[in-house]
């Protein structure tokens, strides 16, 4: 039956091309543009490493001057980074699973094709668990242990993308890389990794690539480099040289842990706060105790990563799709009504009313599917388009869900659309159009 | 006029009137918010920097060679590059700074006035060496530039430091700051004096609140061993210094990574999303209008091929083909009336939605005034060619059938 319905709601579809091509371009239209920012959207407030996004956490401690909060709109939020001795304090637990303190640094590269020109390149320097603790995905080789951590040990680690430029891609695990004055060994090669929205870094947008390149956290003290993120001090204690800036109260570090179950998560809060009342005793910490453990997903509300442009926009574009589904209502009265005497003589011939209505509206929604598919399409370049715009790479994409969320919105703004004209259509007496033929 | 009529077709089938009517009102409730944001950001966006952005170019180099870890190697290097650098054909001034202002990436500490109490106020600072008010094109309204003995104060002496007007009223309200010291908030120590006040200059955040607040220490410019030059060119000169600049620099020491960008690209880059939100928005504005206007075509041309009979009726009664399109348009020009009305009410809504939920602008009545006489129009302009074809309805259908 259905396939039939089908069948002659295409017939009628083919027989009027201009009204059903503008009635699908109204649907694909607004598809294209809702889909879009529904995927902006989700992207943005999705969970970016759903296999343990409660299981990690970041790490917060109230090390700030005693006058005044942290944050004066939010004055019960402790700093959002950590101090240098507060993560070598902290470190030294055994309690968390996995455990990483890091930050950004803007490093010179040598190439190895020595006719090109050395770049500067930001580099996450990390521990040995940042890459089990994210579940960052190797291509070839693996991370550095936990031992060349302490040395520190000139290794690293490259993604992708710095691989093919580098090195013009293939398993380069073993080859050097010279950075500032030192040559680096190659331990693993990532496989292509995005998490999104980009959760573990609070000063870099949501939307960028991470780093190309991950060095062990101790080369900064050997470099003397500082974070190309941001330093925040409330004191005047950072002083002149690196032996000073780390002793001091500077935050720039971020630290992730992961607890595998409540009782860990709780024995590692007490050890923070045992920890931070050992440092009050030293004339630290000296404003009430506020340490703070967030999983991913209160981290990510916490820095408000939805951004309000992103929501503004969900909404503007739900608005627009709306707008399109009343067009395709005006269209469709046109077209249905004008078919009022072919649908008199089938009423008069038998057809019950509610089979009138159906054929109809599996027309609309025939409609919809059409112009869903289309839409789809022209929303993929949408989202390429803003790529460009945004210098996303490949960050905003269609996935099955979104594909299904566009079919979704097209099957109801069809049914929208279509509701009404259907049922004007089915209620015509059939005496009239039979007297007029 | 025919408004009795009109009103009385209309309610005897009032789907395709409220089909056209609901459609204009979320059009206009639509537009009107993208327009309000895209203004806003608009103006966020060309807000005057109190510099001279076009001619602004910058300069930033990076050593890799060893030497550059001792000091007194880096000034010597500082002064050689601003030597040739400011020698070049077409550069009018360069000078050395630590942070770039429009690009998002700074220092930024908390004063208080001399003997004034609490938390103070945001102050965002750049060091800057000597010549850093012409090099970015700021205009110095009371006081004095930097001079050289600016940039080697005492181990205690307070630093001499050339504020922005308005920093200088955030901390000074009646206007004589000149002289006057500020204070660091944590260690309670004087900062600096102010020395010389700018007229304007947008400190590194443009897009906060507190743009205009800014502070040029004097200085070596660089706490690495970076360093970074602004260029101002003359005017127009820009195409042909440009490519000069990387190997001027180069020609005083090779043994480093060089990167010249115009002032504007940072600050574009800065505004990235601002920019294509703006870009999204008009777009989407524009589509939209355009498939209202297309709604419209659709719906008056259909009830016009619906009243064929009528109208061949009234044209044999003997009404004229301009009474004939005049009536369409009168129809029309009621219906968008009523939807634009609708509209304002919906316009006023969503923005209440979006203010609540993404930070949207409130609207302003001029705007408003302009969306209705915009989409009045349009949807006039929409219905005139299924009228028109109204007008071209023989007298002599209403002989064919029945």
């Amino acid at each position: 039956m259905l396939a039939y319905q089908i069948r002659i709601a295409w017939l009628s579809l083919k027989r009027n091309p201009i009204l059903s091509s503008l009635s699908v371009i109204a649907i694909a239209l607004g598809v294209a543009v809702s889909t879009a920012f529904v995927t902006v959207y989700y992207i943005h407030s999705g969970d970016p490493i759903p296999t343990k996004s409660d299981r990690l956490f970041y790490v917060e401690m109230d090390s700030w001057g005693p006058d005044r909060p942290f944050s004066r709109n939010r004055p019960e939020a402790p700093p959002n980074q950590i101090t240098y001795r507060d993560m070598k304090g902290i470190m030294t637990s055994e309690i968390p699973t996995l455990q990483s303190g890091m930050f950004v640094a803007g490093l010179i590269v040598h190439p190895p094709d020595e006719d090109q020109r050395p770049t500067r390149e930001r580099i996450r320097m990390c521990f040995a668990d940042f890459f089990p603790l994210f579940e960052v995905p190797f291509a070839h080789g693996g991370g550095w242990d936990r031992i060349s951590d302490r040395g520190p040990d000139p290794v690293i680690v490259i993604d992708t993308a710095t691989n093919d430029r580098l090195f013009g891609g293939g398993n380069s695990v073993g080859k050097t890389l010279r950075i500032e004055d030192r040559n680096f060994t190659i331990t693993g090669v990532l496989a292509p990794w995005r998490p999104s929205p980009r959760f573990y870094d609070p000063h870099t947008g949501p939307n960028q690539e991470p780093e190309g390149i991950y060095m062990p956290f101790e080369f900064f003290r050997i470099f003397e480099v500082e974070t190309d993120g941001n330093m925040l001090i409330w004191d005047d204690s950072d002083g002149n040289t690196v032996e000073e800036f780390l002793a001091s109260e500077a935050i720039w570090i971020q630290m992730w842990v992961q607890l595998d179950s409540a009782g860990q998560r709780q024995t590692y809060l007490d050890f923070l706060d045992a920890y931070a009342m050992e440092q009050k005793k030293l004339g630290r910490f000296q404003r009430p105790l506020n340490n703070r453990l967030l999983d991913v997903m209160e981290w990510l509300e916490d820095r408000e990563v939805v951004t309000e442009e992103a929501t503004g926009m969900l909404v503007i574009s739900l608005l627009f799709l709306l707008v399109c589904a009343v067009n395709l209502i005006g269209i469709l009265l046109g077209k249905f009504l004008a078919r009022a005497p072919e649908v008199g003589v089938r009423r008069a011939l038998g057809a019950s009313r509610g089979s009138v209505f159906l054929q109809h509206l599996v027309e609309c929604e025939l409609v919809g599917v059409i112009g869903g598919v289309l839409g789809l399409g022209l929303s993929a370049l949408v989202l390429r388009l803003i790529n460009r715009l945004l210098d996303n790479g490949d960050q905003l994409a269609l996935d099955p869900t979104m594909v299904a969320t566009g079919i979704g919105l097209s099957l109801v703004a069809g049914l929208v659309a279509g509701i009404y004209p259907a049922w004007r259509i089915c209620r015509v007496a059939p005496a009239i159009h039979l007297k007029l033929q | 006029m025919e408004l009795g009529p009109i009103f009385r077709a209309l309610m005897h089938n009032p789907t395709r009137f409220w089909l056209i009517a609901v459609e204009v009102a979320l059009t206009l409730a639509i537009v009107i918010n993208c327009v309000a944001i895209i203004t806003e950001q608009r103006d966020l966006l060309t807000r005057p920097s109190g510099l001279d952005e076009v001619n602004l170019v910058v300069v930033t180099t990076q050593p890799f060679a060893d030497d550059f870890a001792d000091g007194s190697f880096l000034d010597t290097v500082r002064e050689e590059d601003l030597r040739s650098l400011r020698a070049l054909p077409g550069v009018r001034a360069a000078a050395a700074l630590d942070y770039l202002p429009l690009a998002g990436g700074g220092s930024l500490t908390a004063l208080r006035a001399a003997d004034s109490e609490g938390d103070g106020h945001p102050a965002p600072y750049f060091v800057a060496g000597l010549g850093a008010l012409d090099a970015l094109g700021v205009e110095l309204v009371a006081g004095r530039d930097h001079i050289e003995s600016d940039m080697h104060p005492g181990i205690n002496d307070p630093e001499n430091l050339i504020v922005t007007q308005a920093l200088a009223d955030r901390f000074y309200p009646d206007g004589d700051a000149l002289g006057k010291t500020l204070t660091d908030v944590d260690t309670d120590q004087v900062w600096g004096t102010i020395v010389g006040i700018i007229a304007r200059m947008h400190n590194a955040w443009p897009r906060s609140t507190i743009a205009e607040l800014a502070m040029i220490r004097p200085g070596p410019a660089n706490d690495s061993r970076e360093l970074r030059y602004v260029v101002r060119t003359q005017p127009g000169a820009m195409d042909q210094v440009f490519n000069e600049l990387e190997s001027t620099v180069r020609e005083v020491n090779t043994d480093r990574i060089v990167r010249v960008r115009l002032l504007e690209d940072y600050k574009r880059r800065y505004f990235d999303d601002e920019l294509v939100l703006v870009k999204v928005l008009t777009v989407l504005a524009l589509l939209l209008i355009a498939v209202t206007s297309l709604g419209i075509i659709g719906l008056t041309s259909f009830s016009v091929t619906q009243r064929t009979r009528e109208i061949g009726t009234r044209r044999a009664l003997g009404a004229t083909r301009s009474e004939i399109l005049r009536y369409f348009v009168i129809e029309i020009w009621v219906i968008t009336g009523i939807g634009l009305i609708l509209g304002v009410v919906l316009a006023y809504a969503l923005n209440f939605a979006l203010a609540s939920l993404a930070g949207a602008p409130a609207l302003n009545m001029g705007l408003l005034a302009a969306g209705i006489g915009l989409l009045w129009i349009i949807g006039i302009a929409a219905a005139l060619a299924p009228a028109f074809q109204a007008t071209l309805v023989p007298p002599v259908v209403t002989t064919r059938t029945v």
